[in-house]
């Protein structure tokens, strides 16, 4: 077999595989999107509607708007917050930093869990009755000991925020410290020598080289941010209310519990767009000339 | 305006000395080089007046002030890194304005002397560049426009003209001479080039294994060196340094070749030192002693002649019209005012 011929049937494999677990059932949502599609009635899978699914989501549904509104400030916050602290542990673990050896394996421990356990671990911490914090909060602050953190909205998004910051701390504090020890030693130390304060090495010369690093986390980050869902799951299973339903939770939910899974094709279909251009601002980074 | 001192410096990593217990009085408008092979602690000790590496142990002072607890930022000084240390992010413009952006110059000010900075070291037509597009001699260049744009207490120099090319190295050597007499700033300076050494130095500090050697002008380094190892560091060619013995006022090499007359009492091992400048060439039979020629060089300002005493080469040189073969016999005579002898053992000069 000439060479040619041999590398496309080398690959072949891959590509079917990428084929029947990605690409068609994408196909297959999209088209799902432009019908009636209820699991309870038969048929209506196949019943064509064209744009109408998307047309509801947008006029007639406002908790469509809820989790959008929902996934958006979550997303900002658990962005904001995950890339702030894990920068200020980068710079403290990372080599000439002031902490560093041990801590740095210590670190890694909560990354190593599941994203549900997360959330179930939280849910237990959080308890009312014989929750860690409520434990803790009735030592240190006793107002707050009776607060039942899940049942209020606005707690249980903080508790949400606060699981996902945890969790995902680990994994951008090694990605950044990886940055900073990239940056060439010599240039801060030339920086110091200059009479740049340590602030300023840090806003002149560390920052800026380490953009690069930064904007392909935050922007890896804003991806696992919008998508979050078994977090939520098994935290808050979107409550209390729908105060903590992002949109994939309120796609599963409207597919898999009511049965409406035209519908939710059609919002998981809105939610490729942000998707799409946060990919195109990855690869952008990531593969940007020299 | 500043003068450097260093008292019982010492730096240590674990076991390993990279400085040792070094005391040093640099005076103030002096330009001091540091000269030594490569790994003695040029570097280190540089490092540590910066107060980018902490001593070990020892006073570091400039001026009227001990700067051990000074964060670098507040020594000014000004350093040229060896490997630069250039902002990859910054044009060329920003690399030498930052040390006045960040000591708040006022803006108007600051593109005159960057401009003239750059011009010192020939590269005005770079400022809008980017450090990666330059080349390693054209970023050394910036490295020390960023420096001098400045006048800082203490100039550190770190081999800032290592990476240029003959020509410019000469140029930039005679603008730096220039520079340090008008800005009369006090400079340390390390280099592994004798000839800048020796057309820069006030004083030069020989350093080896994190010890000073000796210091001293460039005159008493190169005629009047304290021990073998400043002998044979300073000097291109460096000093020949044959062993043998002293009988009768006459020194005989190890396997007995008469050499040379010379005013000492009998001593039955020695060293022997003569520059090859010292060494007169002349037809055979009318030295005082004939040798064969192991090598001919001709450099186009000189001759070398690598010739051989019993099996101990050492190199003469000739005048730059004389022309040789290997195998030749050539006539040598040792000039007698300028013959160096050392104690083997201690590595000490011996006075003659
Ligand atoms: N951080 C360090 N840890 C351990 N050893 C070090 C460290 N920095 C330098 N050294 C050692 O200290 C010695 C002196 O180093 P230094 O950089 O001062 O040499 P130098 O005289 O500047 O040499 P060169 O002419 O090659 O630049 C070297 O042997 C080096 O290996
Ligand atoms: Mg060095």
């Amino acid at each position: 077999m000439r060479d040619n011929t041999l590398k496309y049937v080398l690959v072949l494999p891959a590509v079917l595989v990428v084929f029947a677990t990605a690409i068609w059932p994408l196909m297959e949502s999209a088209r799902l999107s432009a019908t009636v599609g209820r699991l309870n009635r038969p048929g209506s899978l196949d019943q064509y509607i064209g744009l109408e699914n998307y047309t509801w989501a947008f006029f007639e549904e406002p908790s469509f708007w809820n989790s959008v509104w929902v996934t958006g400030v979550y997303t900002l916050l658990t962005v904001g917050l995950t890339t702030l602290l894990a920068l200020g542990l980068a710079l403290l673990l990372a080599p000439g930093g002031r902490l560093r050896s041990g801590v740095q394996t210590l670190l890694i421990l909560p990354f190593a869990m599941s994203p549900a356990l997360i959330g179930v671990s939280f849910r237990f911490m959080f308890n009312p009755e014989f929750g860690l914090f409520d434990a803790f909060f009735g030592v240190v602050m006793p107002p707050l000991a009776d607060v039942s953190w899940l049942a209020d909205p606005t707690l249980a998004f903080a508790v949400c925020v606060m699981a996902d910051v945890w969790g995902w701390i680990p994994f951008l504090t090694l990605v950044l410290i990886g940055g900073l020890a990239s940056i060439p030693q010599d240039t801060i130390e030339a920086a110091q020598v200059d009479g740049a304060s340590g602030w300023r090495v840090f806003r002149d010369i560390t920052l800026p080289q380490l953009g690069p690093v930064l904007a392909v986390v935050i922007i890896l980050k804003s991806i696992f941010s919008l998508k979050t869902f078994d977090q939520i799951f098994m935290l808050t299973n979107g409550g209390p209310g729908t105060a903590t339903q992002t949109l994939s939770h309120y796609i599963y939910f409207n597919g898999m519990k009511y049965g409406q899974i035209g519908y939710a094709a059609s919002v998981a279909w809105l939610m490729v767009i942000p998707m799409i251009l946060l990919t195109y601002l990855y690869a952008k980074y990531v593969f940007r000339k020299n | 305006m500043a003068e450097v001192i260093l008292k019982n410096l010492s730096k240590r990593w674990g076991d390993f000395v990279g400085v040792d217990n070094q005391s040093l009085d640099i005076h103030d408008k002096e330009f001091l080089v540091l000269l030594g092979p490569s790994g003695c602690g040029k570097t280190t000790t540089m490092r540590m007046i910066a107060g980018l590496e902490e001593p070990t142990s020892g006073e570091i002072w400039i001026g009227e002030r001990q700067v051990n607890d000074d964060l670098p930022k507040d020594r000014d000084v000004a350093m040229v890194f060896q490997n630069y240390g250039l902002y990859p992010h910054m044009t060329i413009f920003d690399n030498i304005a930052y040390p006045l952006k960040v000591r708040g110059t006022p803006k108007a000010e600051i593109r005159p002397r960057v401009e003239r900075a750059a011009a010192q070291v020939e590269l005005t037509q770079f400022l809008d560049r980017k450090p990666k597009a330059l080349s390693g001699g054209q970023r050394q260049r910036v490295a020390l426009a960023r420096a001098i744009v400045r006048t800082p207490k203490v100039f550190l120099m770190d081999e800032p003209l290592s990476n240029l090319d003959a020509k410019l190295r000469v140029t930039m050597r005679a603008e730096l001479k220039h520079l340090s007499r008008e800005l009369k700033v006090t400079t340390v300076y390390v280099t592994h080039d004798q000839i800048e050494a020796m057309t820069l130095a006030d004083r030069v500090a020989v350093m080896k294994h994190g010890i000073i050697q000796q210091l001293g002008t460039p005159d008493e380094i190169y005629n009047d060196p304290a021990n073998l190892f400043v002998a044979g560091f300073i000097g291109s060619p460096a000093m020949n340094l044959v062993r043998g013995r002293i009988e009768g006022g006459q020194f005989l090499t190890e396997d007995g070749v008469k050499l040379s007359p010379i005013a000492s009492e009998d001593r039955s091992e020695v060293v022997l030192g003569v520059r090859a400048d010292d060494i007169n060439v002349h037809e055979a039979g009318e030295g005082d002693i004939d040798a064969p020629i192991y090598a001919f060089e001709n450099t186009g300002e000189a001759s070398f002649l690598t010739v051989e005493w019993g099996d101990q080469r050492v190199i003469a040189r000739g005048d730059r019209h004389l022309r040789k073969d290997q195998d030749d016999v050539v006539g040598l005579s040792l000039n007698p005012d300028h013959l160096y002898l050392f104690d083997p053992n201690t590595e000490k000069r011996i006075r003659l």
